[in-house]
């Protein structure tokens, strides 16, 4: 093998040490999230060159047409002549940016975190990839002849039909002596989870409230994403009343008015009921708010729901109290009071970013 | 991967048709070897430095990651790689059109030319292949023995330095070797005394000997990289590395300081030679396309296949010895030499100072040539050399930085004192200029902090008695 696959290798693996070192601050930092694509996440890490003397850029340079030259140089040292480049082979002074698949992120994570894995519960049975060539059949490509199985056969049939001459052991195979090795597909539980953040985006949220909410769902779906195969994430707002919107409108929805809490477990709940079925899901609601809601009964209301119909319906139901300058944190102290036995329940208060790594520790910690 | 694979036929053709039509023009050449490779694998190359085998090291990884997201991404594209070695090596990539493989192997041999003829490569070794292949033997023993991290740490603050070498040097040694600071025993026998302490004994070291250098620096000096190699408190090991790091420093040296000359010279050629029948009439529109891309300069940016190319033109109708400048020359002296009003004003002013930018001032032509120069002037790098040594006190080392109107980057600056720092073993300085204003750039204990000297005449007084020069 070529040996720069080894250089590469092992670039990757210090870049790996470098994202771990920092995770705590991409932890508490929305600057991963813009980054994310489908699989991977790019990160900028600017320190990893290493240090030499160069060129700064100061305004006091001399000689006016100086600063025209730029940095033309090209790739300095490394190459013996190299070239013919069309345009754009110039390096120049990027900041590096490396590419770290979310998997892998999410590996980090529970590392960092000390999460356990989760024990999926899904009986949701799909066919999976798994499959081995255990299985003969009649006909099939010659690749795939099994000769044991044809030369048995053809020689069962020589005997059985007196051609068997010992003196002259010959066994001639007919079609119909030919055996064919056969994929058989084993079925593989395959786990589906949803996960359902539900945020209160009432006047009393603000933008750094959403920030924080917005961190720590990134790193609850990189995480249950690399739990389970099928991850589907519901996005609900709800102020008075809910409605499911997309992910970008869940991050920077900006309503006024009134809280009822209760609108969306209702509306959580029924999708729970329609599309999301416990029998075939592993249902993971997550819902923030500042705490405030619009009235003791509608909290009432929002506990009876999650103790008779949501908790026995799905893993955990996460609460999450973000502190706002204008929220009482009440609803997290009912939520505790009535329900603090129940196991399928986590609330956690989140002061400010630094309080993210804890939240999702909590709220993940239990494996379930 | 190996190298000496046989060419395709049609390939092979071109070569010899290109190899004499070569000489024929007057160009002189080692054998000129042609290997094929896929993109990503001449990317791997490419990220070596044009070598097939280097020793391990991530910066490596990193340069073919870069590279070869290039590739994936339709940004970038590599055409071919030549190596200064006797046989010259080059190499094509196969998913060319056989157009772009003449193109290119018409400019090989330009380089190739350049290499054997040009006075600053007189000195590089030739037979670099082979001996990149050792250096990375040498390194790979020493990772087997002391660990890859260990080793990685090392090589790693060495590279931050491998700048620091003195371009000039081994030009001066080989026109008169008699003035050659003595090289100690060779390279190869302390690589071999370096090897041998290590696997042989599990013993203490023996305690690093002070940097005692009597009289025996040769200060002041570029060379820093020799410096440390020669007096900076090191194990075998380490000074072997150094030594290896240094040696290829200077191997690369000469083609930082005539990029545009090199440049230049082949794209002169392959022009000509394709041009002068070697292309057939069907080829000559692909060719300009593919010619004026390799050359195409925007504003701001200096490319040295463009203002070389220009050079050598002007050069042959201002009626020059093309063949005595390639010899003679760099960079700097040739742009020097040759660069008048009338070529300032049409080549150098529409990169430089384009029409239409609304400058108060438009520069003189002077000032065009000058910024020229400034920008490739020391390879484009910043010019530092070792002052002095402080022999009586901490042995603690000054560095001054020439300035020439740009800064330094102060935090890169400080993080590379600290690499020397750490080789060194004692405080370093750098004096330069920031902000229009002398400063010293301190390092001591692992901690960096810049003094602002102009005006305090304390801290100018004492640097004064530091600056204890003792050449």
């Amino acid at each position: 093998m070529f040996r720069i696959e080894s250089d590469r290798a092992r670039f990757r693996e210090i870049v790996r040490g470098r994202v771990r070192r920092d995770l705590k601050k991409y932890l508490s930092s929305g600057e991963l999230i813009g980054r994310a694509g489908n699989r991977v996440v790019s990160i900028p890490l600017p320190q990893i060159e290493l240090p030499r003397f160069r060129f700064g850029q100061n305004p006091s340079g001399k000689g006016g047409a100086g600063e025209g030259g730029g940095e033309g140089q090209g790739n300095g040292e490394g190459s013996a002549g190299e070239g013919l480049g069309s345009a754009g082979e110039e390096p120049g002074r990027h900041i590096l940016e490396v590419e770290v698949e979310l998997e892998e992120l999410a590996e980090m994570l529970g590392e960092e975190l000390e999460l356990p894995n989760i024990e999926p519960r899904g009986s949701k049975e799909i066919e999976g990839d798994g499959g081995r060539y255990s299985g003969i059949r009649r006909h099939g490509p010659d690749s795939l002849r099994h000769f044991r199985r044809s030369y048995r056969n053809a020689l069962r049939r020589t005997i059985a039909s007196g051609l068997w001459d010992p003196e002259a052991p010959r066994v001639v195979p007919e079609r119909d002596d030919f055996r064919f090795r056969m994929r058989k597909t084993s079925p593989k539980p395959d786990a589906s989870a949803v996960v359902f953040h539900m945020m209160d985006v009432s006047g009393s949220m603000g933008r750094e409230q959403k920030e924080i909410v917005r961190i720590k769902a990134f790193w609850i779906d990189t995480w249950l994403r690399s739990q389970y195969k099928n991850l589907e994430v519901v996005y609900i707002v709800h102020d008075a009343a809910a409605r499911t919107v997309d992910q970008e409108t869940f991050f920077h929805l900006r309503e006024s008015g009134g809280t009822k809490i209760s609108s969306a477990f209702e509306l959580c709940l029924s999708m729970i009921q329609g599309k999301y079925r416990p029998e075939d899901w592993n249902i993971y609601p997550f819902h923030y708010s500042d705490g405030d809601n619009w009235s003791a009964r509608d909290t009432e209301l929002c506990i009876s729901m999650l103790r008779d119909e949501i908790l026995p319906r799905v893993n955990q139901f996460c609460y999450g109290q973000v502190k706002s300058a204008h929220g009482s944190g009440q609803f997290k102290k009912d939520l505790d009071a009535a329900l603090g036995e129940e196991e399928a329940l986590v609330t956690a208060g989140i002061n400010d970013r630094e309080g993210i790594p804890d939240a999702i520790r909590a709220f993940l910690g239990r494996g379930r | 991967m190996r190298l000496k694979s046989e060419l395709p036929p049609e390939l092979k053709y071109q070569a010899v048709v290109t190899e004499a039509a070569a000489r024929e023009a007057g160009l002189d050449f080692f054998d000129v070897v042609f290997e094929v490779l896929d993109a990503s694998d001449v990317n791997g190359v490419a990220a070596y430095g044009g070598f097939p085998v280097r020793y391990p090291s991530w910066r490596f990884g990193m340069e073919y990651e870069r590279l070869e997201k290039g590739r994936e991404w339709g940004l970038s594209k590599i055409y071919e790689l030549v190596i200064n070695n006797d046989p010259t090596y080059a190499y094509l990539v196969r998913s060319n059109s056989l157009l772009e493989q003449k193109l290119v192997m018409a400019h090989v041999y330009g380089h190739a030319d350049f290499f054997r003829h040009n006075v600053w490569f007189a000195p590089t070794n030739r037979k670099m292949l082979d001996t990149m292949g050792e250096h990375a033997v040498r390194i790979r023993r020493y990772i087997d023995l002391l660990g890859q991290e260990t080793v990685e740490e090392f090589l790693d603050i060495v590279l931050s330095l491998d700048t620091l070498v003195d371009p000039y040097l081994p030009l001066r040694e080989h026109s008169h070797p008699a003035e050659t600071r003595s090289v100690h025993t060779s390279a190869s026998e302390r690589a071999r005394r370096a090897l041998d302490a290590l696997s042989l004994s599990t013993v203490p070291e023996e305690p690093p000997p002070e940097p005692s250098l009597g009289s025996r620096a040769d200060l002041p000096t570029y060379d820093v990289l020799g410096f440390l190699s020669e007096f900076a408190p090191l194990d075998g090991w380490q000074r072997d590395i150094l030594e290896i790091v240094r040696a290829e420093a200077y191997y690369f040296a000469p083609q930082r300081m005539t990029k545009i000359m090199n440049e230049g010279w082949a794209s002169f050629w392959h022009s000509r030679l394709l041009t002068g029948g070697i292309l057939d009439d069907s080829e000559i529109l692909d060719f300009a396309d593919c010619h004026s891309g390799a050359t195409s300069c925007p504003p701001g940016q200096l490319n040295p296949y463009k203002i070389g190319l220009e050079l050598y033109r002007y050069a042959e109708a201002t009626g020059e010895d093309l063949f005595q400048l390639r010899r003679v020359h760099n960079d700097v002296s040739l742009t020097h030499k040759l660069v008048d009003e009338s070529f300032a004003e049409r080549v150098l002013r529409p990169i430089l100072a384009p029409a239409g930018q609304g400058q108060e001032e438009e520069p003189d032509w002077r000032e065009l040539k000058a910024a020229t120069l400034r920008n490739i002037s020391w390879g484009g790098l910043p010019q530092i050399e070792l002052q002095a040594v402080d022999l009586e006190g901490e042995g603690e080392l000054t560095l001054v930085h020439h300035h020439d109107g740009r800064d330094l980057k102060v935090g890169a600056a400080q993080a590379t004192l600290l690499q020397i720092e750490r080789i060194w073993k004692r405080p370093v300085r750098l004096r330069t200029t920031l902000d229009e204003r002398d400063s010293w750039i301190l390092v001591r204990d692992g901690a960096g902090s810049v003094v602002d000297i102009q005006g305090s005449d304390e801290a100018g007084g004492a640097s004064d008695e530091n600056l204890r020069n003792t050449a």
